[in-house]
């Protein structure tokens, strides 16, 4: 099965973060559904062109975030999130970037008025895109 | 520090020590993981070939011992172990120059076990080797192709590979990739293979093993590996921006009140931009190639996290 990972060798973020980050933003948004199987340790490290070392990391990440569960001799399985488990972590991510995205402001000396009129202003354009695509679909 | 975690070494050099003419290779310490590829690098002549020729008993060590799957042997490695593994050399055997390529396919299925006629059909299709013709007449490609495809036959655990892309085309290198790759994960099996590609390193490797003018630079996990080091253009910093930061490689003016560096950590140079009080910012960064990286680790600067075999 092919999982939709795009990785960029240019960042500076650490593949292994990368593609546990992807990874788990495929199954918390429900991309990847309850029970599918995911590629082999050694499948994946393939399609990645990275080593079995870092895919085996982030297996055993998500599986101790209760994200995936494995099998003994059939394979690694995404497992069961909960609905208010799901929010939960759909929360925790945007948090996340929002947090990130107001530190970066804070390093180049925003003012929080001046950060929340740009959120704004992105808010509204992002939205309005995000709102054709829907129509065209 | 990560640590392969299959329990025993498919192969263990202990302070392996060879003497040539050319001088000395060695000591090795050295373990090879099991369900693993491992890439030997470095210079032509540094002693890759010996090493696996060790690792095969073909050349018995002056000191120091090998363990296979956690066992050494006085004599020679017994058959059952043996015959677990595949070796595609430098050169070809010479006493198979006058078989074509199927009568040495059928002298090799005797001696391995597990050999499948059917993975021998489907590579030799599929890297398209002329069946009927003698293996001294096929062209350097050709010949590789064959000992590739009649190592893989024989679905050996360990895969000791010299150089296995030495004379193919882009196209079959491609297919060798996808067919050790498939062997990998349906065998199972270890690989150790030396080359020159840094493509091939990238695209199989788990760990990167670095041997120069006969010495072990060490082991490192690849993808970690590739991360090691990071080139900034910083413009607005002075001159001592980076005084007493660790791992600095490279720090030098490129054109107007820009600083060129190279280095590893990126949260302290983070750090020091951000105290800079917005008079120093980074204007372009960019991770550094493998082949770089080798380079850099052959002059000295050697990356973090290599890999304890003792």
């Amino acid at each position: 099965m092919w999982i939709p990972i795009q990785i960029n060798e240019n960042s500076a973020e650490p593949l292994y973060h990368q593609i546990e980050t992807q990874l788990k933003s495929l199954i918390v948004s429900g991309q990847l559904e309850e029970g599918t199987l995911l590629p082999s340790i050694r499948e994946f490290a393939s399609s990645l062109n990275c080593s079995v070392i870092t895919v085996r990391r982030v297996y055993q990440d998500l599986e101790n975030e209760g994200l995936l569960r494995t099998k003994q001799g059939t394979g690694t399985f995404v497992a069961n999130v909960a609905a208010g488990e799901r929010d939960e972590y759909k929360r925790a991510v945007v948090q996340k970037a929002v947090e990130a995205a107001v530190d970066t402001g804070i390093s180049v000396q925003y003012s929080s008025q001046e950060l929340k009129k740009l959120f704004l202003d992105i808010l509204q354009i992002k939205y309005k895109d995000a709102g054709k695509r829907g129509d065209q679909e | 520090m990560m640590q392969p975690d299959s329990g025993v070494a498919a192969v263990e050099l202990m302070n392996v020590v060879k003497k040539s003419p050319r001088g000395q290779i060695g000591p090795f310490q050295l373990k090879i993981p099991q369900g693993y590829v491992v890439a030997l690098v470095g210079p032509n002549g540094s002693g890759k070939t010996t090493l696996l020729n060790m690792m095969l008993q073909t050349l018995i060590p002056d000191t120091g011992s090998v363990r296979w799957y956690g066992r050494g042997f006085e004599g020679p490695i017994p058959l059952e172990i043996r015959q677990q593994m595949g070796y595609v050399p430098e050169h070809p055997a010479a006493e198979e120059h006058i078989m074509t390529a199927d009568q040495a396919a059928r002298f090799r299925s005797h001696w391995y076990p597990a050999w499948d006629w059917q993975r021998y059909e489907r590579l030799m299709d599929r890297f398209e080797v002329p069946r009927k013709e003698k293996l001294n007449r096929m062209s350097k490609g050709e010949r590789r192709k064959f000992e590739i495809a009649a190592v893989m036959a024989a679905r050996p655990k360990l895969m000791l590979l010299d150089e296995p892309s030495a004379g193919l085309d882009p196209f079959a290198w491609k297919d060798m990739i996808e067919e050790l790759r498939r062997s990998l994960d349906e065998d199972a099996s270890t690989i150790v293979l030396s080359t020159h590609i840094v493509e091939e390193i990238k695209r199989l490797a788990d760990f990167v093993v670095l041997v120069q003018r006969g010495e072990l630079r060490g082991m490192a996990e690849k993808d970690a590996l590739l991360g090691s080091w990071k080139e900034y253009w910083v413009r607005g910093a002075e001159g001592s921006f980076l005084t007493g930061m660790n791992g600095v490689i490279k720090c030098e003016p490129d054109g107007p009140s820009i600083l060129r560096m190279v280095l590893k950590d990126e949260a302290e140079l983070e750090k020091r931009i951000a105290s800079s009080g917005g008079n120093a910012q980074i204007i372009k960064s960019r991770v550094l190639e493998l082949e770089e990286i080798l380079q850099l680790w052959m002059q000295g600067n050697a990356p973090d996290g290599l890999i304890d075999s003792n």
